[in-house]
């Protein structure tokens, strides 16, 4: 998110908004209370509008995208809330036992695997570290190996230092591969 | 004002086609600019179908008859609720309102899973954009709302149609466009998911509340629409089996199969195939429904009109969305095998293949139904009507089996079910089942159906209150508090299983309200002031027949005093008939109910003379109505507890949610309002209905069905317009004269050229095909499911993740963590 200090472009349109809402309701003074509230609230969403351009083009445009960045592979908040699936899963198989739906071989059976799934999920977690450790792992394994870093920030970089289209094999200028 | 409408819709067009573009480009380079910026189009177009809606509805406030669709729908003295409303009364603007609704659901499906599901948003944003596409081509090419008139701009507008100026003109079609349109989104995750390959248990889960909360608005809407016959259309029923209205109720079918269906992929992994084909089929149906309606391939009051270009676009549509959906399913079919099989017929997963059974064949049959008259046409020309009497005689049955798997699908066990099993889950239930309907049948209720259907409510409730009551003493069990207590946690543990378990209630009591129907009267009564008439239990007393007028309409009313058995007032009614200015062809039927608990006394004022100040009146006892629009209260509030949030607390039952409240109060409202209501019937107070009829001749008449094109082609037996008046007088006639019934329907044929006029198609010739219909479908739907149940239940055994041995250390912690969970 770029560092602007005071004004965050949602912010802009929508107060860039309500200032014509206020100036059409002056200039429409006289009409019925509904049509001056309808024309109001148009004029708001067209503002609304305005913001939608301006999302649809600044990802092209600028140079930094706006959106947040995955860590690579599955994030942690996934993986915690897979985690909570499964046990929640374990506790309604439990339940359904102790109502008498399910037979104890079967019971044993599906619980197992269930069972299973969560302590594999559980170890990923615990090996996967806070998120502080995350990043610190990530940036040291970019660093240090040139040819991920290539790869991953700007696909098709060839060391020549020709750019290629991203899903090239081989340079264009060099015929390293890529 | 006009042109900037015109614009924005092309601007929308414009901005789908890039997000539909980039969203997929980005999506296969794994360029997050493109697909952020996608993304943000695909919110864009929910802001332009804002400034657009905001456009048309401020046309309509301030009058600007220059347009077309404003000029039709609105006039100068037109309430303002009701020109607000006019946005969707008529064709062009219900297609801009359907992308309205669209774009805001698009926006929050994606806003809510954009980072919990995101492989598949890209794709989400595409389809629904296609979608969107769809419907924006069809205004900008076809049927524009802001097409304007060209040389001379009308001072005023003609005005809604005074038929269509009352409460639930403004709220039906909104609800059933929310349900309608909420259908697209699991749509497209289920192809999303078809098209990332990622088709394991995800896209079920963000789409679960979706599929619930549209199915929950197709339900509100039908039931909506169904209050809407009863207190308008005035002769005393809720559902006609009109075209449109079945169109409502397809995917309605698919989409409860579908919510039962996903519980037996998300246990033991099957159905993964059938699932994500409900999912195309549900939407499909959704399409197949507006294109019904709007298209003029069949004949229904509720239809826009005839448009042969809409159709050819419909059908252009539906052709290649099926192509496309099914081809990516038949490429996916390795990946979507099923990890498990089913093991035996007594458990739950062949229950849930019932299920799905039922309810596919329903949807069907109803679609085959209310297109064979299209298609007879098509074929010889000839038109065979398919009416009520057709359709009651094959969803009855359906509806009873319905119910019954209904009480028997919670009891039986996952994988299979022992006999000790059998044993302990279904004795009280069976024996509550056979009580009730033991009782009511030697109090001498008949067994088909309505003994049946009250048995099979037995039962049902017997399996409710059991599950309700042993899950509370497990909790017991496991927590230590006292009942009331585990029986809130029950709930709100299980949200999901025990607000469906409310729903099933719900949808019981709309059985019984339903079976009451078997025990309806009606009876027609020609009075002048002073007389009365003994109708039921009650005594219907005329005193008078009164015109005012209020300056929009002029207003005939019936004064009449309902006594009991004994003498004693209890009811002053007043039904009615208003001739609205500039309409006055076409007056509307005030229809008068007494509602109650057990009945409803229904009183219409068929037909007057005012010289002589004779009224015909037309009485109607309905048993149990009530209990249909109560029962879609239990449903509502059972919806909303299965919406809640994994993570609300304990007090699920006592904190309703905010659309169950609505629903349910605004259904009590009407319950507990005894006054008059509104109805119309399109008809005039002509004197054939101020002469009595036998009722033999009504039962005649049920064999034929109405022409007057004002009614969905009711049975000149149930019919209140002036047209079956006459008939039933002529049948009255034909029958004093000694005819039999059959010559008497073979007289109509011949008189009308034709045997469209009776009310079901006759079994011979093309009129076989629909009665050979439901049993081939029906027979061969269920043997192609047992025969896929016994291909499945002789592969071997495909295990899931080996179990293994347990790292003790790890499976304590794994316990604890269980433990703290609740």
């Amino acid at each position: 998110m770029s560092q602007e200090p005071f004004l965050q472009p949602w912010q802009f349109f929508l107060l860039g908004g309500m200032l014509a809402a206020t100036a059409t309701v002056i200039v429409a003074t006289g009409q019925s209370p509904a049509n001056i509230i309808i024309l109001s609230l148009t004029v708001v969403s067209v503002s609304f509008v305005g913001l939608g351009a301006y999302r649809i083009l600044s990802p092209l445009v600028l140079p930094e995208v706006d959106a947040p960045m995955t860590i690579a592979g599955r994030t942690r908040i996934a993986l915690e809330r897979e985690k909570m699936l499964v046990f929640r899963s374990i506790k309604e198989l439990e339940f359904d036992f102790a109502m008498g739906k399910i037979a104890k071989a079967d019971f044993d059976e599906m619980s197992g695997r269930l069972r299973a799934r969560a302590l594999g999920l559980m170890r990923q977690l615990d090996e996967g570290g806070g998120y502080r450790e995350q990043i610190a792992k990530e940036v040291q394994e970019r660093l240090s190996d040139p040819s991920i870093r290539l790869k991953a920030d700007t696909p098709g970089l060839c060391e020549c230092g020709t750019q290629n289209d991203p899903d090239a094999k081989f340079c264009k200028n060099c015929g390293a591969k890529l | 004002m006009a042109s900037l409408g015109a614009l924005l819709l092309l601007i929308a067009f414009v901005l789908a086609a890039y997000a539909v573009a980039a969203s997929v480009v980005g999506a296969r380079r794994r360029n997050s600019r493109l697909i952020e910026s996608a993304i943000a189009a695909f919110y864009t177009i929910a802001a332009v179908m804002t400034v657009a809606s905001g456009v048309i509805i401020y046309a309509f406030v301030a009058g600007d008859y220059s347009i077309r669709y404003v000029r039709r729908y609105s006039d100068s003295v037109q309430p303002l609720f009701y020109k607000i409303t006019s946005y969707w009364g008529g064709l062009d603007g219900s297609v801009m309102f359907w992308v309205f609704l669209l774009s805001l659901f698009g926006v929050v499906a994606v806003k809510v899973n954009r980072e919990r599901h995101r492989e598949l948003i890209p794709y989400v944003v595409a389809v629904i954009a296609a979608v969107e596409m769809f419907f924006l081509f069809l205004m900008v090419i076809h049927n524009n709302p802001f097409t304007t008139y060209l040389t001379e701009t009308p001072v005023d507008g003609r005005g809604l149609n005074p038929l269509l100026q009352n409460f639930y003109m403004a709220i039906h079609p909104p609800m059933m466009y929310l349900g309608f349109v909420g259908a697209t989104i699991p749509f497209a995750f289920g192809m999303a998911a078809l098209f990332t390959g990622y088709l394991d248990d995800s896209w079920l889960r963000a789409v679960r509340r979706w599929t619930m909360f549209s199915w929950f608005f197709l339900s509100l809407g039908l039931t909506l629409g169904m209050i809407w016959a009863y207190e308008e259309l005035g002769w005393g029923g809720y559902w006609g089996w009109d075209p449109v209205e079945n169109a409502g109720m397809l995917p309605w079918f698919t989409a409860t199969a579908f919510l039962h269906s996903v519980m037996v992929q998300e246990r033991r992994g099957m159905l993964r195939v059938w699932n994500v084909t409900l999912v195309i089929i549900t939407f499909l149906l959704t399409i197949v429904g507006t294109f019904l309606t709007r298209s003029g391939v069949v004949q229904s009051i509720h239809a826009f009109g005839e448009d042969p270009e809409l159709a050819r676009y419909f059908v252009a549509f539906m052709l290649f969305t099926v192509v496309f959906c099914f081809g990516w399913v038949i490429y996916r079919l390795p990946l979507l095998k099923a990890r498990h099989e089913l093991d035996s017929w007594m458990s739950k997963e062949a229950a849930f293949l019932a299920n799905n059974w039922i309810l596919l064949f329903s949807a069907m049959f109803v679609l085959f139904a209310t297109l064979f008259p299209t298609i007879t046409e098509a074929i010889n020309g000839e038109r065979l009507t398919v009416g009520p009497p057709f359709f009651n005689r094959w969803m009855v049955p359906i509806g009873l089996i319905l119910l019954l798997l209904t009480g028997v699908g919670p009891l039986l066990a996952w994988r299979k079910s022992t006999v000790a099993n059998l044993r302990e889950q279904f004795m009280w239930p069976v024996l509550a089942g056979l009580v009730t309907g033991g009782v009511l049948i030697a109090l001498g209720v008949r067994v088909w159906s309505s003994g049946l259907c009250f048995m099979l409510a037995g039962f049902v409730s017997g399996t409710l209150t059991q599950e309700m009551i042993r899950g509370a003493n497990v909790r017991r069990g496991m927590t230590g508090t006292d009942l009331f207590t585990a029986l809130v946690g029950l709930v709100s543990r299980n949200k999901r299983r025990y607000g469906g378990y409310i729903v099933h209630a719900g949808m019981v009591l709309i059985f019984l309200g339903f079976a009451g129907e078997g025990f309806s009267r009606d009876q027609q009564l020609l009075l002048k002031p002073g007389e009365e008439a003994k109708v039921g239990d009650y005594i219907i007393h005329l005193d008078a027949l009164r015109v005012t007028d209020d300056g929009q309409k002029q207003m005939i009313t019936g004064h009449i005093t309902v006594k009991n058995l004994d003498g004693e007032v209890i009811d002053q009614m007043r039904p009615a008939k208003w001739y609205f200015r500039k309409h006055e062809e076409e007056p509307t039927t005030e229809v008068a109910i007494r509602h109650s608990f057990a009945e409803d006394l229904y009183i219409v004022m068929a037909a007057f003379a005012i010289e002589e100040q004779t009224a015909s009146v037309e009485v109607h006892i309905n048993p149990l109505v009530n209990w249909v629009w109560f029962g879609f209260g239990i449903l509502a509030i059972g919806t909303g507890i299965a919406l809640l949030p994994e993570a609300s607390m304990s007090f699920a039952l006592a904190k309703l949610p905010a659309e169950a409240v609505t629903a349910s109060l605004l259904l009590l409202s009407i319950l507990l309002s005894g006054g008059s209501a509104f109805a119309q019937h399109v008809e005039t107070g002509e004197d054939p209905r101020l002469q009595l009829v036998s009722p033999e001749s009504r039962v005649v008449a049920q064999k034929l069905a109405c022409w007057c094109g004002g009614c969905s082609k009711l049975p000149v037996g149930q019919c209140s317009c002036a047209h079956c008046a006459k008939e039933r007088t002529n049948i009255d006639q034909m029958l004093k004269e000694g005819k039999s019934e059959g010559q008497i329907l073979q007289a109509y044929v011949e008189t009308w050229g034709g045997n469209q006029i009776l009310s079901e198609p006759p079994n011979s010739g093309s009129g076989r095909v629909v009665w050979a219909m439901p049993i081939v479908v029906g027979v061969g739907g269920f043997l192609t499911v047992a025969y896929l149940a016994r291909r499945w239940s002789r592969r071997p055994s495909i295990a899931g993740m080996p179990a293994g041995v347990e790292d003790p250390e790890m499976a304590a912690r794994l316990d604890d963590e269980l433990r703290n969970l609740d």
